[in-house]
């Protein structure tokens, strides 16, 4: 079956009428981001399916739901009042039965007095057309209809031929258990095997139920064997619990040890970005002590001044001077007193001469006041007029008594003596002398620690900002953040003590299910014993033939499974590696791990000596999902219904390197007899799209540019959107 | 997959040969109608007709029964 066009009108951002026509081999449609390239494959899902993909919810959406938003807003926005219509026509010809599909899907809106009315959900019209016939004949019948589709894309095949690239990692999810077994089912139909095996099931259930009542009906002992049957079925109940539980802990196990394992792909990344991580704390933490010591330093500096007396700096001489004047003024101040000693001395002496010459009180001091009140000396009988000689004279004996002998501090008393001030001055000079001398060892000491912190400063901040980058660009690399990283390290210990959980778990349940067949063995044998009759041959060799059919089944099963695996692991590697041919850092083999419950699968890569390749990114399991998606259709090649159907994949190819993007499309071209393919990579890479159009290697179909109608910052107002189309050959 | 493809890759699993329906190399010219007096391949038989021709299990559990229940 080929796709041979698509007709487009008023289809979100397709306004007005638009075809593209198609033919074998791989059709390219190119476009930047946002020019219209989901938009085309949403048409093509939608004539189909009746939905478009919601890339927001990342899920399709039926029409019921997406209503007007089906329709261009250009073709809404053209007309006042009247019908606007969205349509896209498929035409699909099937060149083996000479047979022509035309497949169209219509959404309405009414405009009316402004409102828009729209119709509940879109119409749908098939028409079939023989090659021969010019007519074509509507097709009426839903189940006919629903037939042709399926003759256009099988619902198991669907997943596989028509995908959104942001859908490839949950087509093949390795991660669900049924994943590689739906994949084997559109390889082969291992489904008739498995209901083989059901049958036999069956059977060996049936004929065990009839021999056992058998055993029973020819029992010596009935009531004995009525009770051993009883305690046999309880068995058997218990058993078939346990073994129900096994699988599950085997699950579990085996669910933990896989994502362990993928996580293991990303642990040593997540250890680095912690331990780099913790380091940059360790700095930032340093820097913050060492910034806030570096300021402290700095306001203490001020301080200093006078804590550490810095303020005396070069006052040295000033200390030295006055060391010499305060000594000048001690020797100035000694001989002052010494010779004012003298002077006293010499006074003192006088006045003792005076007092062994006239001794004090003599004449008494009554008398002498007579005399100067009298003015007159009664010692000679003569006038002493006031302020006479004899008159200062008799006062003078009189003040005699009072005076008494002269001292140094009595001398003294009057005068201010600054001397001790003087001392002390000079004896804290001399102590802050000492200091004086330390001054600027300390303040180069002090800068030195400044300068020190500043430069740790300055080196741990360079420090950081370089783990700091280191950082960004772990996170770059690895696509984790710190949080997310630290996440993956609890979420692989977690995994890793669930496992080992699980083992235990197993082991336990294992001697549990052994103890169990033994406890039955033991009861068939106790039953056998009561038999006193003879047990039909025929139901003897019945019960043989029903097991050994249950085990053939069962192996077979297996065997064929693991088989059908293996081709698609062949076929995956196949496509693998033409694809990673650009690429030279690209290496290693897919290998389809089997994991311990024998149900799921998962992808490995390893190289030629069957090492595993670690740390998986995420455009390498992207690669491995797409060539196995690859192999699922490849590896039916050559039976009866391969090869009819297009894939059409919308920007399969954005997770991963342009290096891959050649390899991608001969593949593709390889593998698929048509596809349609939205691509970006095109777009601005003229080298990629000269190789795209010339390579001999790609079975090239048709290639168109699609660009949008308005420049890229009018886009905002959707109203005059429609989309150019350009056919590149 | 046809019939006979489908009856060979039962008869090369590796239990026919050691419960001795089979020589070793011998399902590879294994026809559908090579007549044979083997209980176990005729149930085989029987189950893959049943799969093939989309009769329901219950009535291909039937059939076998009955084959097998023959008393000779």
């Amino acid at each position: 079956m080929i796709l041979e066009s698509i007709e487009i009108s008023n289809f979100m951002c397709y306004a007005g009428y638009n075809k593209f026509d198609f033919t074998e081999g791989i059709n390219v449609i190119i476009g930047d981001n946002g020019y219209g390239k989901s938009k085309l494959f949403d048409a093509f899902y939608w004539v189909m399916y009746n939905e478009c993909f919601d890339t927001n919810k990342k899920k399709f959406q039926k029409s019921s739901l997406l209503k007007k938003l089906i329709i261009s807003d250009k073709a809404i926005n053209e007309i006042d009042e009247g019908l606007i219509s969205a349509s896209v026509i498929l035409t699909f010809k099937n060149l083996d039965k000479g047979n022509v599909y035309i497949l169209e899907r219509k959404y309405s809106v009414k405009k009316l007095d402004g409102n828009l009315i729209e119709d509940i959900d879109s119409e749908e019209v098939v028409w079939q057309k023989d090659l021969h016939y010019l007519t074509a004949k509507e097709v009426i019948d839903s189940e006919q209809i629903s037939r042709i589709k399926k003759t256009i894309l099988p619902d198991n095949i669907k997943p596989y031929m028509w995908f959104q690239g942001e859908q490839v990692e949950s087509i093949i999810d390795f991660n669900k258990t049924d994943t590689l077994t739906q994949a084997i089912n559109v390889l082969s139909n291992i489904t008739r095997y498995d209901h083989i095996t059901e049958i036999s099931e069956n059977l060996k259930e049936s004929t065990t139920k009839e021999f056992n009542k058998k055993q029973r009906d020819l029992s010596g002992d009935k009531e004995k064997s009525s009770s051993l049957e009883l305690q046999r079925n309880e068995t058997l109940i218990r058993l078939k619990e346990l073994q129900k539980q096994e699988l599950q802990i085997q699950d579990t196990k085996a669910t933990a040890e896989e994502k362990s394992e993928q996580l293991l792909n990303k642990i040593s990344d997540a250890q680095k970005i912690k331990e780099v991580e913790a380091k940059r704390r360790s700095i930032e933490k340093n820097l913050q002590e060492t910034q806030e010591e570096f300021t402290e330093e700095q306001k203490l500096l001020h301080k200093k001044l006078f804590t550490n007396k810095w303020v005396l700096k070069g006052t040295e001489n000033l200390f030295d001077k006055y060391g010499s004047l305060y000594n000048n003024y001690e020797q100035t101040k000694l001989k002052q007193e010494l010779t004012k000693q003298a002077r006293i001395e010499s006074e003192n002496q006088i006045m003792t001469e005076l007092h062994a010459r006239l001794p004090v009180d003599v004449p008494e001091p009554i008398h002498l006041e007579n005399m100067l009140s009298n003015e007159r000396c009664l010692v000679c009988d003569r006038e002493a007029q006031i302020g006479s000689d004899a008159y200062l004279k008799i006062k003078e004996l009189l003040d005699r008594s009072k005076t008494k002998v002269k001292t140094i501090e009595s001398e003294d008393s009057n005068i201010h003596d600054f001397g001790a001030d003087l001392r002390k001055l000079y004896q804290n000079g001399l102590g802050l002398s000492h200091i004086i001398k330390n001054i600027d060892d300390d303040i180069a000491s002090t800068f030195r620690r400044l300068r020190k912190l500043d430069k740790k400063r300055k080196t741990l901040t360079e420090e950081l900002k370089s783990i700091e980058s280191a950082i960004n660009s772990l996170i770059v690399d690895t696509a984790l953040n710190v949080n997310q990283a630290n996440d993956l390290l609890n979420q692989y210990s977690a995994q890793n003590e669930l496992a080992k959980r699980a083992i235990t778990q197993e082991y336990s349940t294992a001697n549990d299910i052994l103890k169990r067949k033994q406890e039955l063995q033991q009861l068939d044998i106790e039953l056998g014993k009561l038999v006193s009759g003879e047990i039909p041959a025929y139901l003897i060799d019945k019960l043989k033939v029903v097991e050994e059919f249950n085990t053939l089944a069962h192996s077979t099963r297996r065997r064929v499974f693991d088989s059908l695996v293996k081709i698609l692991e062949t076929e995956a590697n196949q496509h693998y590696q033409l694809m990673t041919q650009g690429n030279m850092s690209a290496r290693g083999i897919i290998k389809l791990k089997e994991l311990n419950n024998g149900k799921n699968y998962m992808p490995e890569l390893i190289d030629d000596k069957g090492n595993v390749l670690m740390q998986l990114n995420t455009g390498n399991i992207i690669l491995i999902k797409l060539a196995t998606i690859m192999a699922i259709i490849s590896a039916r090649q050559g039976s009866r219904d391969t090869d009819l159907y297009t894939l059409i994949t919308d920007a399969p190819m954005s997770v991963f390197g342009e290096d891959y993007t050649i390899g991608f499309c001969k593949t593709v071209s390889n593998v698929y007899r048509q596809s349609i393919i939205m691509s970006k990579e095109f777009y601005k890479n003229m080298e990629l799209r000269k190789q795209l159009l010339s390579n001999p290697e790609i079975k090239l179909g048709k290639v168109y540019l699609i660009t949008p109608s308005i420049p890229e910052n009018s886009r905002a107002n959707r109203n005059q959107l429609s989309t150019n189309i350009q056919a590149l050959n | 997959m046809t019939k006979e493809e489908l009856l060979r890759s039962f008869l090369e699993d590796e239990l026919l040969i050691d419960k001795n329906y089979l020589k070793k190399g011998e399902f590879e010219k294994y026809k559908w109608a090579t007549p044979n007096n083997q209980k176990l391949i005729e149930v085989l038989k029987t189950a893959i007709e049943g799969q093939l021709s989309n009769e329901s299990p219950l009535i291909t559990e039937k059939k076998i029964n009955q084959f097998l229940n023959k008393q000779t």
